[in-house]
């Protein structure tokens, strides 16, 4: 289970990205972030593996206090929640093998590593993710080669590697279109019910949202505006949620 | 539109611009006034010419008055922009203004066509040796004999002179004379059927063969008999350098030279230069590449702003490296290696020195725009795998930046051999060592063959490298 505990996040540029975020995630959960951009969704999901410091406020998981970790123990906490981005970031002048491998970095010891080195159990298991994500044939093609699409393919593959509890999402079908978006969101689903990783995911899309979500909270300003279930979202509680641009994030969804 | 702003750039121009809010128009328009009546004022006043100083074209000519016209067309046209702005066309003060400073520029730079055409004699004295590059020659057998003679007679007369160098023997008739007088030289030991070539050496020990007295376009050459025997008579000629009292006795030498074929080529003694300097110019390229690149590699971090920028000593350390690299990188490597010259005495060392710092400034300033310009993205994610900083360095930021760097030190490879053929010539070590000296002996003949040595090793250099970075992208 993961607590959040009144989070702060202010930037050195004095930006309040964050204000006294309180939520619960239980084991298992596909647990949907939305917002406009800039509500802090990104923030968010960075401070829960501390690519960001929060400001202020606790995160506890499965009793860890993540937020006090430093050093081995936060780099052990890291290597169990695996991160897709919304531009992929996969290291695109390597091969789509080795950016998986990257994923098993955590547990490996650093010479090997740095020598470039990998087990063969390694191997084999990176191979094994390749193979779920449907691209072992892509294994030894330069990343850049890949489409948008096959490269947050194997983005999933890299986060597999780690063996995850958790899942962080940040936006990661917003650069690709609707067709490939559920493509990718499937992968998730089936990740989140057969190997009960639980996920948290930011969307920017209604009908993505009532399609994958266990449960959503909604961020305006860098405040949690709203907790539940995708049902109870329904047009007024949108509008709400998003403004005035609701209209414009609406036409994106007929799209 | 008030009448101040025009009558404000009547004042001062561009004052009206800049009071109505034009900056950038108004300091321009300043600057190219001042400039423009700068250089008028320059080109009035004489110059002050003592017999060291070169005169400069049309300095202090009155004539030059006649310039006003142009900051004077300009001061009205600023008046006519301030009252009507966006109106008045630009290109007229930069057409003016241009004109100017190119009629200005052709006469200051001394450009003179006619010059490039009626110096055509003496271009062929220097073509003419180049078209035979002295890299290799007929295989022969030297044989020389010499003789020490006095110039002129000291009071005490010196003992008689017979020197034997190998198997030739020389006797003259007199071991001391006055330039001009007559001496008989008679010579035993030579090759017979060879020609003899006269060769003088002066006190300071440069050589002068000797011409026929009736046709000083050709040198002397004797026919020794059939026993290797030779007589024959000689002018002492006037070897005394310049500025040294022609009335003091100094030691000269007569030498007697043989060259018999023996088919076949060997490599010259120049050409043995040229190998030896082209050794040492790629050498010295190899090293100051490695050495610059090993170098380039933490001042490029260094001065990489995406990593410099978290705080402010980190900031002060980014702005200061970037600033020397900036310095250094200005400075040709041919100026830093006449300092190095001067801390570490003239050799390949100095070069490498040199053309090393001026590589490390270099690439330090590519590789860290390599490194500004790589992507935050694939690192946060490797950071996200729970890696430590080495393997982020390993897996998220090598990968990124070591084909260019590899791409950029290739490059520098290519400026490097070019750069160390020419460091010589302040003394750096490689070619350009041996082409100053023959340059200033008027060698034509290794000068072209070092010309040649150089042309084919940048070019195979350019090859080599072009491959490599094809291979690369
Ligand atoms: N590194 C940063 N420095 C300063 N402000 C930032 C930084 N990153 C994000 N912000 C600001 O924080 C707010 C939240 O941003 P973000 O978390 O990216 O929102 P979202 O992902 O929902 O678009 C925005 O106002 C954004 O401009
Ligand atoms: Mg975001």
């Amino acid at each position: 289970m993961l607590e959040v505990q009144h989070l702060h996040k202010v930037y050195p540029n004095g930006t309040r990205a964050l204000t006294d975020v309180s939520f619960q995630v239980e084991d298992g959960e596909f647990l949907v972030v939305i917002g406009l951009s800039g509500s802090g969704k990104s923030t968010l999901l960075r401070c829960i593996n501390r690519l960001i410091e929060p400001t202020q406020g606790k995160i506890l998981w499965d009793g860890t206090d993540v937020t006090a970790a430093s050093g081995a123990e936060l780099r052990g906490i890291r290597r169990q929640i695996g991160m897709i981005f919304q531009q992929f970031n996969l290291v695109k002048r390597s091969s789509v093998l080795t950016n998986v491998l990257a994923g098993r970095l955590g547990y490996v010891g650093t010479a090997g590593s740095l020598a470039g080195v990998w087990s063969s159990a390694d191997r084999a298991s990176a191979v094994r993710a390749l193979e779920r994500v449907g691209l072992a044939e892509k294994a030894q093609s330069r990343a850049d080669a890949l489409s948008g699409g096959q490269q947050q393919r194997v983005a999933i593959a890299r986060a597999l590697m780690q063996n995850p509890k958790l899942i962080l999402a940040d936006e990661p079908v917003a650069s690709l279109d609707p067709v490939l978006s559920h493509s990718i969101l499937q992968y998730l689903e089936q990740l989140n019910r057969e190997e009960k990783i639980t996920v948290i995911c930011s969307l920017h899309f209604l009908d993505l949202v009532h399609r994958y979500a266990t449960r959503v909270i909604a961020l305006k300003d860098g405040e949690v505006v709203f907790t539940g279930l995708p049902q109870e979202i329904d047009k007024a509680r949108f509008k709400e949620i998003y403004g005035e641009d609701a209209i414009e994030v609406k036409a994106g969804l007929s799209a | 539109m008030p009448v101040t702003i025009p009558l404000a750039s009547l004042i001062l121009p561009g004052l009206g611009q800049l009071l109505s809010g034009r900056r950038a128009r108004g300091l321009s328009i300043l600057g190219l006034t001042l400039t423009l009546l700068g250089l008028i004022w320059w080109s009035l006043t004489p110059q002050d010419l003592s017999p060291e100083t070169r005169p400069i074209p049309l300095k202090g000519d009155p004539a030059n008055l006649y310039w006003l016209v142009v900051p004077v067309l300009i001061w009205a046209w600023n008046v006519w922009d301030a009252a009507r702005p966006n109106v008045a066309p630009g290109w007229i003060p930069a057409l003016l203004s241009t004109t100017m400073f190119f009629v200005i520029g052709w006469q200051v730079a001394e450009i003179n066509p006619p010059v490039l055409a009626s110096n055509i004699d003496r271009v062929m004295l220097i073509v003419r040796p180049m078209l035979r590059p002295d890299f290799i020659q007929p295989r022969a057998e030297e044989r020389e004999g010499w003789v020490e003679i006095i110039v002129p007679c000291p009071t005490e007369a010196p003992a008689a002179a017979d020197s034997s160098t190998g198997e030739i023997t020389l006797t003259v008739d007199a071991t001391c004379g006055a330039v001009g007088e007559t001496l008989t030289v008679a010579a035993a030991g030579l090759t017979p059927d060879v020609p003899v070539e006269l060769v003088w050496q002066s006190p300071i020990g440069d050589f002068f063969v000797l011409r026929e007295a009736d046709d000083p376009t050709r040198f002397r050459s004797e026919q020794p008999d059939a026993q290797g025997g030779l007589t024959t008579a000689l002018v002492i000629p006037n070897a005394i350098p310049p500025g040294v009292d022609p009335t003091m006795p100094q030691e000269q030498r007569l030498y007697l030279r043989q060259s018999r074929p023996l088919g076949g080529w060997e490599l010259s003694t120049n050409g043995g230069f040229i190998l030896q300097g082209i050794y040492e110019t790629i050498a010295l390229a190899l090293m100051a590449t490695t050495l610059g690149t090993l170098g380039a590699f933490p001042f490029s971090f260094l001065a990489a702003r995406n990593l410099m920028g978290g705080n402010a000593f980190t900031l002060v350390v980014y702005v200061v490296v970037r600033t020397i690299l900036n310095i250094v990188r200005s400075i040709e490597s041919l100026i830093i290696a006449i300092v190095f010259v001067v801390i570490i005495g003239l050799g390949p060392f100095a070069g490498m020195m040199a053309v090393t710092v001026h590589t490390i400034a270099a690439l330090g300033k590519l590789f860290s725009e390599v490194i500004e310009g790589i992507d935050p993205g694939p690192i946060e994610a490797i950071r996200a795998t729970g890696a430590n900083w080495l393997q982020i360095v390993r897996y998220g930021v090598l990968p990124q930046v070591v084909p260019a760097f590899t791409a950029f030190t290739i490059y520098r490879w290519e400026i490097n051999v070019r750069a160390s053929t020419i460091i010589g010539v302040v003394g750096g070590g490689g070619i350009g060592f041996f082409l100053i000296q023959w340059i200033n002996l008027s060698d034509y003949r290794a000068v072209s063959a070092a010309f040649l040595a150089i042309l084919v090793v940048v070019q195979i250099m350019d090859f080599v490298s072009a491959r490599l970075r094809e291979r690369l992208a």
